[in-house]
């Protein structure tokens, strides 16, 4: 078993109660980042980026993370992370940077960060992306590999989902025209348990706005291509549940293992996914029925048991991390079939179901009532006050993966053991100097040096070496920090083994 | 704080013991919890999946 890293992205919706609020959606994303980054927090890119990137449309963060906007949307990049309760913890601190920008403007009342991936009135749809780094001899040109991931992928949804009520039978925002798809009648449906499904209308692509696929073949490493390849995946939904959230990274990531290790095992294969990915959200009864690749007729969840059965063979005992993937795995694959409160604080649409129907029962409402999808929206609300999802943290029903103090520290300090440490090291240097800049995720240029820094290992800090780099420019220790700053000390970048 | 701090332990609750066999069940609507949830739901406003005007993203 290779270590891994990991990253999130997530783009955020945003709520605006009130019609005559003073800024449109799109200024008060840009007022929120600018908040952030205002109160010392990280350094605004001073450079194009691209076409649509430019100056200060967004930056890195003190955390080795990034805020910026993107199509509309205020997005989020964890910083890299070399382990789930990392992830899980940089997660939400961007969660909360941003709703306490919100807070601390005032606008707590009037707008709503919203983590979710479709607008159940216009069916437009927002990303959440998982990014692993694999070694640049994983099998991803065959056809079959993909079509492996693929056949994970699409049944993962039974334990990953986000859910959602209705459907998006895909003629609004039809952004798929000329593309292979079945012809299906507008169906009626009540909830489904992903959010992301109806608007995945291929199994392979490289693109991400249009045509979203399975599994994204975009090859964009951020790092050394001779070395690695960044497997970029935007079919899941954003959780709630930070145990959603690790088993949906941690699963994947042993998948990837087996693949890597070629254990995968071709009867794994659907006969075809991009139908099954919806004909599984959508199955009112939870029966999940798919048809493999020789025929044979099965569940999403006895081919996750059988996937994980594998990966207990090959993987179980490598490192902690790995046997608590493997045990919740088998433990969510077990309780999935006893109901929604099985599972509830675990599986995102599950709670979601369970609190929509007891909402549902108690006022008498439709499935398809606006009340219900109000409600919908706000389990995915931010607010620690109004959204739902916090309710089941304030019961104790919430599982946790990390704390409140790991998530305080990770809105300033930058993970260990990445070259997002060195990055934080970087920001931290530059808040409040007048040096210009240009980052990025694999390196970045000083106005005072022509020759860039490189980080094109993600396995390496590059802590001391940016430090030393920084001094030769007078630019560490800042100044301004310097009483926040630990002394400094031998942080020999850890080499991948 | 160390970001691989063990005091950062996860909290692992007991599920719901098992009442069937197969398929989802309905609620137990004794459940503790159950009414501080339904409470938060009362107070959200009915039509704001109306006012959720959301652009395409990635």
């Amino acid at each position: 078993m290779r270590k891994r890293i990991y990253g999130i992205e997530t783009e955020y919706g945003l709520l605006v109660r009130g019609s005559d609020f003073r800024y449109d959606p799109v200024e008060i994303a840009n007022r929120i980042k600018n908040h952030v980054f205002s109160k010392g927090l990280g350094v605004l890119d001073l450079h194009y980026r691209a076409n649509d990137e430019p100056p200060g449309n967004g930056g890195f963060l003190a955390n080795g993370g990034r805020l910026y906007l993107d199509m509309g949307h205020l997005e989020y990049a964890s910083p890299e992370c070399s382990n789930l309760v990392d992830l899980v913890t940089f997660d939400r601190a961007g969660d909360q940077l941003v709703q306490e920008a919100v807070e601390e403007l005032g606008w707590a009342e009037n707008v709503s960060i919203i983590k979710n991936n479709v607008d159940l009135e216009t069916n437009a749809t927002f990303g959440c992306h998982e990014n692993y780094l694999v070694s640049r001899s994983f099998p991803f040109d065959e056809r079959d590999n993909l079509k492996l991931l693929s056949a994970f992928l699409v049944t993962r949804q039974i334990f990953c989902g986000a859910g959602r009520i209705g459907a998006c039978n895909p003629h609004p925002f039809r952004d798929w025209d000329g593309v292979s798809m079945e012809d299906e009648e507008e169906a009626k449906v009540d909830f489904q348990i992903s959010q992301r499904a109806d608007h995945i209308p291929n199994e392979f692509y490289r693109w991400v706005q249009y045509n979203r696929a399975i599994v994204n073949t975009r090859d964009e490493p951020l790092s050394d291509p001779s070395k690695y390849r960044r497997i970029h995946l935007l079919v899941g939904d954003s959780n709630m549940s930070e145990f959603a959230t690790a088993l949906k990274m941690g699963t994947t990531a042993l998948v990837l293992e087996l693949m890597e290790q070629g254990k995968a095992k071709r009867d794994w294969i659907l006969a075809e996914s991009v139908g099954a990915m919806r004909s599984i959200s959508r199955d009112q009864e939870f029966k999940w029925e798919i048809t493999m690749r020789d025929g044979n007729r099965t569940t999403a969840l006895e081919l996750q048991q059988d996937i994980l059965e594998t990966a207990k063979s090959h993987l179980a005992g490598f490192n902690p991390e790995t046997d608590w993937i493997l045990e919740n795995w088998a433990s969510v694959l077990e309780d999935l079939p006893k109901g929604p409160e099985a599972v509830l604080g675990r599986v995102d649409w599950a709670s979601k179901y369970w609190m929509l129907g007891e909402f549902k029962r108690e006022e008498n409402l439709d499935w398809h009532d606006s009340w219900l999808k109000s409600q919908d929206l706000e389990y995915h609300n931010l607010n620690k006050a109004s959204g739902l999802y916090w309710g089941l943290e304030e019961s104790g029903d919430a599982f946790r993966k990390t704390s409140d103090a790991a998530i305080e520290f990770s809105k300033t300090n930058a993970p260990r053991g990445t070259r997002a440490d060195g990055r934080g090291e970087l920001i931290k240097a530059l808040m409040g100097t007048h040096a210009g800049y240009l980052i990025d995720w694999i390196g970045f240029r000083l106005s005072k040096n022509e020759e860039p820094f490189l980080m094109l290992d993600p396995f390496i800090s590059y802590k001391s070496e940016i430090r030393d780099y920084l001094k030769s420019m007078d630019l560490y220790p800042n100044p301004r920090n310097q009483t926040d700053l630990p002394p400094a000390k031998d942080e020999t970048a850890s080499k991948r083994k | 704080m160390d970001m691989n701090d063990p005091l950062r332990r996860e909290e692992k609750r007991e599920s719901t013991p098992d009442r069937e066999d197969s398929g989802p069940t309905s609620p137990d609507t004794s459940r503790p919890g159950r009414d501080s949830i339904l409470k938060r739901m009362k107070k959200v406003d009915p039509k704001q999946s109306e006012k959720y005007k959301q652009r395409t993203g990635q």
